[in-house]
């Protein structure tokens, strides 16, 4: 076995050429670019308390520059890093009916250490803020350095159930490869991807292990796609009971009917449910759980979880889009894939969509709506059936939402794309659709609305037209789902161990592509969304909770879903409750001290009372904290003009804006104040219970109240109701 | 006893902390560095609930800023549209009578107490962050870096800028002050200059980089007596990986003046904001006071653009004071018939003046390290601009930095005959905007000291900047020039004696000023 250099360059002119400027005048010798410096070219001049670099030491990766609060560190001459190694892929000698697996990952072990020793172990690395399950990219690609497969599965198990897949389906130049800190350096990333999918291929994914002891919770999982995966794989781990409810008549969700088999072969799509069942999740086929059963899933499970995903296709209301030959990317697909599979003839097919066979080289012509990597599905199916396909998409093809590679493997195919067009109108003949009028468009940024020409239309000649513009999620459960999909973008100043990483700054981002870092850290905000439940016990994941999405992102979230129930432990009305202390979070906002006087107080006096107490500053609490606790106690100073507008402070106030949703939560609430606190207290009560907490007490402390030695005293009062009032789960 | 602790539930950790593995920060040498440098724990403000509370209020700064905004867009308005009398005009009698003498008073004790109330930086700073105190996230503007070619030289581009101003100001006679108007665009120059770099540039790199004032305020500043924003605690700072008071926080912004508390070694960029205090998650930075002079005596980090900045401040002070002699008057109107330039001041002779004042200075301290500087000396280190090292620069730069007393109180002193002869017109000048009062007003004509007392004030003020200069110098000389002189007491009289010499030059010109008025 060769184990390769840590960082083998086969550019050495470009080593010779990188230079390192520290800018003396505005380096505040903070460290944050020796701290995270990979290469340890980075050290402090002790004269001058500022870095200073060994240019010789440097890789060019420009970790410093991003991460520097001051911009005090320029960088300059491309990275020296090998080149990547070269993607494998099938080349079917015919389409037709073709459904084995296009790419290909690593051949030897040797390739995949190649690849895998271009990593350079980022102390802060970006790569697993960019990966939506945060797996722990560079340990193990390390492990695969020292060609520890086995480690290196074990390391990617700790965040992901689906390794297989995502290694396969992922869009990592828009996650995992596009975070690394080659792609933000301008150079190649490290193939993560191949990489991963090179890990489970030697190591199959082993059985799912019961180790917790969590038999005591019993949990319903609405659906049985990848956030259903990551839920009910999670949950089984730590030892709950799991019962899951699927519409269909096979589980998988997307997996299943969505992706076809040349891109995620069935084997592996199977994979996790064959897995689950053997480890004792209840999977009920062709159940579907209606918005009155989730009431009676309520009384019988300690939680829910609904991964019902997103499945109503879109479609383009176009004159003309009734007729006949007009479908969705669904109904294809399925059918496209039991075709392929075997399961039924290509002649049935064409007779379900009224299409006939070829005659004389002429097939028949499939206008696929949309350019994402559902449409690339379509439209690839559509050539293995004998069909000719057409792909048009009203965005700039800068501003693609497929990947690349599907995008140039679905025209090496013969499926023609068309970007920045739009459909008009479907014309019919017999009311079956015959012909299609396209009007163009033009896109100059990825943040606007193509603009449609009208005056510039194409014709074109369809047999079938195909709607794959994407999805929505089912109104099954509108009354128990957040009014809309959760925005998969981050508002506000941004966490900062994010914006620490540099993933987040300008130097980040590439010009014409979209900004890396927020498309991570929007992603990060759904999963924190998936954190807090919808409806006391009621958790949602996956495409029901922010639309249409990726299987990773859903994995992510139903993983995030099961923490967050067992961090929380529910209990079902009449189910027994466990015994420990009751668990209290006394979370503050305070500006001079009062309130965190206060706040200790209070902590102090339910300590002594046998609670478990965490005390923490407003600013430090996120829903990690919030689901975790069985009281949320918070406490804010009153500001405003004495007698007008007095109101808890406004930072107080935008936590529980921001944080949205406390469902079934009981909460205290107290304030300091310093002349009177007027109704602070019972506007802070309406915000709260608004957000569906229960509000089991209130107390005012004057300010010299808390100075003093009158502070235990309230404070032991105001516990003893808390204590009292809150139930322990 | 409650627990304050930080740790998350186990099934929610955050898989991202698992996967880094960051260096550890070095530590080597910090605890000697900053040993004389940092305040004692006991003089931090920001332990005082009040202040705490008051520091912490995002309209803190906003509300510094806003009285000043008034007074400076009413000067605007009043000098453009009031009287052309200036001593009954507002926009001038504020500004030349009372605002300037203000400043240095705020300069020497607090620091950069006038930066953080600035209305010309706090409006170019609304306008940037597009708020006028609230935490916003994306700036107005083109958010760019000072060009490294400009930033190496620190405060020496500001001095130029000062420079200019200042000669603009004397050919002009705004602060004379002449007509009010021409005050009124001045401001209006500054505000408009200022926006501009706001909108070009990133944070406060106006206020570091350009503003005429700041090499001013920042080195006469460093006598005052408020520290400004540090570390509480070093280590925390140290083991902090995200840096909240330099990026930004929930609830402050990032240092506007490209500084970091937790290796601040003296106020001289600390524009006392208030957004470090307000941004750090660790509850680590106070607001400390410090002995006077602690930023003149105690950095390690000695940077040859704030020397040569209090050379050429100096030389512009002595030669404001040269210009005012009988001497000076004859060889600038022969200069201005040879050069055909119209009139007071003469640019060349202006610049040379100050320039070769300040060379002065530097060949002087040059003469020193070429008899006293130890012959094995081996100083020579590569750097910008602002901390290479060479035998020339070890002896300059701690010897300016000494000198900055001296040339403080010489500033301060140069602006007191107007405070003290005209301060009271600013009370008629009020009154001039409603529509009453005249020069007739007795108040107009009200002096609050005459003549000769002011000059004997000017002298005194000397002597006590000479005074502190003469400590600092001393404690610098025994920190720093000693360990590379070849004789302790040669060094100690050379230093001294000049500045001796600097304070005497100063006392000796105010008295020739007041002769030759």
């Amino acid at each position: 076995m060769t184990l390769l250099a840590p960082n083998p360059s086969s550019a050495g002119d470009a080593a010779a050429a990188l230079e390192v400027h520290v800018l003396a005048d505005r380096c505040a010798g903070c460290q944050e670019c020796v701290i995270r410096c990979p290469a340890g070219a980075l050290s402090m001049n002790e004269r001058l308390w500022i870095a200073e670099a060994d240019a010789a030491a440097c890789v060019g990766c420009r970790q410093c520059e991003r991460t520097c609060p001051f911009s005090a560190i320029l960088v300059e001459g491309m990275p020296d890093v090998a080149p990547r190694t070269l993607e494998r892929s099938h080349h079917p000698g015919s389409l037709l009916g073709d459904a084995s697996e296009i790419r290909l990952g690593f051949a030897t072990l040797e390739e995949a250490q190649a690849e895998a020793a271009r990593c350079l172990a980022c102390p802060d690395p970006t790569c697993a803020r960019g990966c939506p399950t945060h797996n722990d990219i560079p340990a193990f690609v390390a492990a695969i350095v020292r060609g520890d497969l086995v480690e290196a599965h074990e390391i990617l198990r700790r965040t992901t159930v689906l390794p297989d897949v995502c290694s396969r389906v992922c869009d990592q130049a828009s996650q995992c490869e596009g975070a690394c800190s080659w792609t933000l350096a301008g150079g190649q990333p490290v193939a993560i991807g191949r990489l991963e999918r090179f890990v489970t291929e030697v190591a199959p994914v082993p059985p799912l292990e019961v180790r917790g002891d969590r038999a005591d919770l019993s949990v319903a999982v609405v659906g049985a796609g990848p956030a259903a995966i990551g839920a009910a794989w999670a949950l089984r781990e730590a030892g709950a009971s799991v019962t899951v409810l699927e519409r269909d008549a096979a589980p998988g969700g997307l997996l299943r009917w969505g992706i076809p088999d040349f891109t995620l072969p069935a084997a592996v799509a199977d994979r996790p449910w064959a897995q689950l069942v053997e480890a004792g999740v209840v999977l009920e086929l062709g159940h579907e759980v209606d918005a009155d059963e989730l009431e009676a899933l309520r009384r019988e499970h300690d939680a829910v979880v609904l991964c019902h995903g997103a499945s109503q296709p879109l479609r383009l209301s176009v004159p003309g889009a009734d007729l006949d030959g007009v479908t969705d990317a669904t109904t294809f697909l399925k059918a496209g894939r039991a075709t392929l599979a075997g399961e039924q003839p290509l002649a049935e097919l064409r007779a379900a969509f009224g299409l006939a066979a070829p005659v004389a080289g002429r097939r028949p012509s499939v206008l696929v709506l949309g350019a994402g990597n559902t449409a690339m599905d379509v439209a690839r199916t559509a050539r293995r059936l004998d069909m000719d396909a057409v792909c048009v998409d009203w965005l700039n093809e800068a501003f693609a939402l497929a990947r690349p590679d599907e995008l140039a493997e679905a025209r090496a195919e013969g499926v023609e794309v068309r970007f920045q067009r739009t459909l008009a109108r479907l014309d019919g003949r017999d009311g079956r659709v015959a012909r299609a009028e396209l009007s163009c468009t033009e896109q100059q940024r990825p943040d606007r609305r193509p603009t449609v020409y009208t005056d510039a239309n194409e014709q074109l000649e369809v047999d079938l037209v195909v709607m794959a513009m994407g999805y929505r999620i089912e109104p099954t459960f509108s009354a128990s789902l957040p009014a809309a999909p959760v925005r998969r973008q981050a508002v506000g100043i941004p966490d900062r161990q994010w914006a620490a990483s540099g993933l987040l700054a300008a130097t980040a981002h590439r010009p014409g592509r979209q900004p890396i870092g927020q498309l991570a850290l929007g992603r990060q905000h759904a999963v924190e969304a998936a954190t807090l439940p919808v409806q006391d016990r009621v958790w949602v994941a996956g495409d029901a909770l922010v639309g249409p999405s990726t299987v990773v992102e859903a994995m992510a979230q139903g993983r995030r879903v099961a923490a967050a129930i067992l961090a929380a432990g529910p209990r079902r009305p009449g189910a027994e409750r466990h015994g420990g202390p009751l668990r209290v979070l006394v979370a503050y906002e305070s500006q001079g001290g009062t309130t965190a006087a206060a706040a200790r107080a209070i902590g102090d006096e339910m300590s002594a009372l046998g609670a478990t107490v965490r005390i923490l500053p407003l600013g430090r609490v996120g829903v990690t904290e919030v689901v975790a606790c069985d009281l949320l106690l918070l406490g804010s100073f009153v500001e405003g003009r004495i007698v007008a507008g007095v109101r808890p402070a406004r930072a107080a106030r935008r936590w529980v804006e921001g944080i949205g949703r406390l469902a079934g939560k009981q909460v205290g609430l107290f304030c300091t104040y310093a002349v009177a606190p007027k109704q602070a207290l019972e506007l802070w009560s309406a915000q709260v219970e608004a957000a569906g907490a229960h509000v089991l007490g209130t107390a005012a402390f004057h300010r010299r109240v808390v100075g003093d030695h009158r502070a235990g005293l309230a404070a032991g009062h105001f516990a003893r109701r808390l204590v009292t009032a809150a139930a322990p789960v | 006893m409650a627990l304050d602790t930080r740790e998350t539930p186990v099934h929610l950790e955050d898989p991202v902390v698992r996967s880094m593995h960051l260096r550890a920060p070095e530590r080597t040498g910090l605890a000697a560095r900053f040993a004389a440098s940092d305040p004692s724990p006991g003089l931090d403000l920001a332990r005082n609930p009040r202040v705490a509370r008051l520091l912490r209020n995002r309209k803190f700064q906003f509300l510094l800023i806003l009285p000043n905004q008034i007074v400076f867009w009413t000067v605007i308005f009043v000098g453009l549209l009031g009287t052309a009398i200036p001593g009954l005009n507002f926009g001038a009698a504020i500004t030349w009578y009372v605002w300037f003498c203000l400043v240095f008073v705020m300069m020497v004790v607090v620091g950069r107490a006038w930066c953080a109330m600035c209305p010309f930086g706090g409006f170019g700073e609304w306008i940037q962050r597009r708020t006028l105190f609230q935490r916003t996230q994306k700036a107005l503007g083109l958010g760019r870096k000072v060009p490294e070619p400009i930033a190496r030289y620190g405060f020496v581009i500001p001095v130029a800028s000062f420079l200019l101003l200042t000669w603009i100001e004397e050919f002009f006679n705004i602060a004379g002050p002449g007509n009010p108007a021409d005050t009124a665009w001045m401001v209006v120059g500054i505000v408009a200059s200022a926006l501009t770099f706001f909108l070009v540039f990133e944070r406060r790199s106006f206020c570091r980089y350009f503003c005429p004032l700041t090499s001013l305020i920042g080195t006469v500043g460093s006598m005052g007596s408020v520290a400004g924003f540090r570390t509480r605690d070093r280590e925390v700072c140290l083991s902090c990986t995200t840096k909240d008071c330099m990026r930004g926080g929930t609830d402050g912004f990032g240092c506007p003046w490209y500084t970091w508390p937790g290796s601040a070694d003296s106020n001289l960029a600390c524009g006392l904001c208030t957004e470090c205090y307000k941004s750090c998650s660790e509850d680590n930075v106070g607001l400390f006071l410090q002995k006077p002079l602690t930023s003149v005596v105690a950095p390690r980090r000695r940077r040859a653009d704030v020397a040569w900045a209090v050379a050429l401040l100096f030389g512009l002070v002595l030669y404001q004071q040269i210009n005012a002699t009988n001497v000076y008057n004859s060889v600038d109107t022969w200069l201005n018939s040879h050069m055909g330039f119209p009139h007071y001041p003469n640019p060349v002779a202006y610049l040379a003046i100050i320039v070769a004042l300040a060379a002065v200075l530097a060949g002087i301290t040059r003469g020193f390290s070429a008899v006293l500087a130890r012959r094995d000396l081996e100083l020579a280190a590569p750097g910008g601009f602002a901390d290479r090292r060479s035998r020339f620069r070890a002896f300059f730069v701690p010897i300016a930095y000494g000198l900055i007393p001296v040339m403080g109180a010489d500033y301060f002193a140069r602006q007191l005959p107007k405070f003290f002869k005209h301060a009271a017109r600013v009370v008629p000048s009020v009154q001039h905007i409603v529509g009453f009062s005249g020069t007739g007003s007795p108040i107009y004509a009200t002096r609050l000291l005459g003549d000769p007392s002011i000059v004997v004030v000017q002298v005194a003020v000397i002597a006590l900047g000479t005074l502190g200069a003469l400590w600092a110098t001393w404690r610098i000389t025994g920190r720093e020039l000693v360990p590379v002189s070849r004789s302790v007491v040669g060094v100690r009289v050379a230093t001294t004696g000049l500045v001796v010499v600097a304070g005497l030059a100063a006392a000796i010109l105010y008295v020739a000023m007041h002769a030759a008025s």
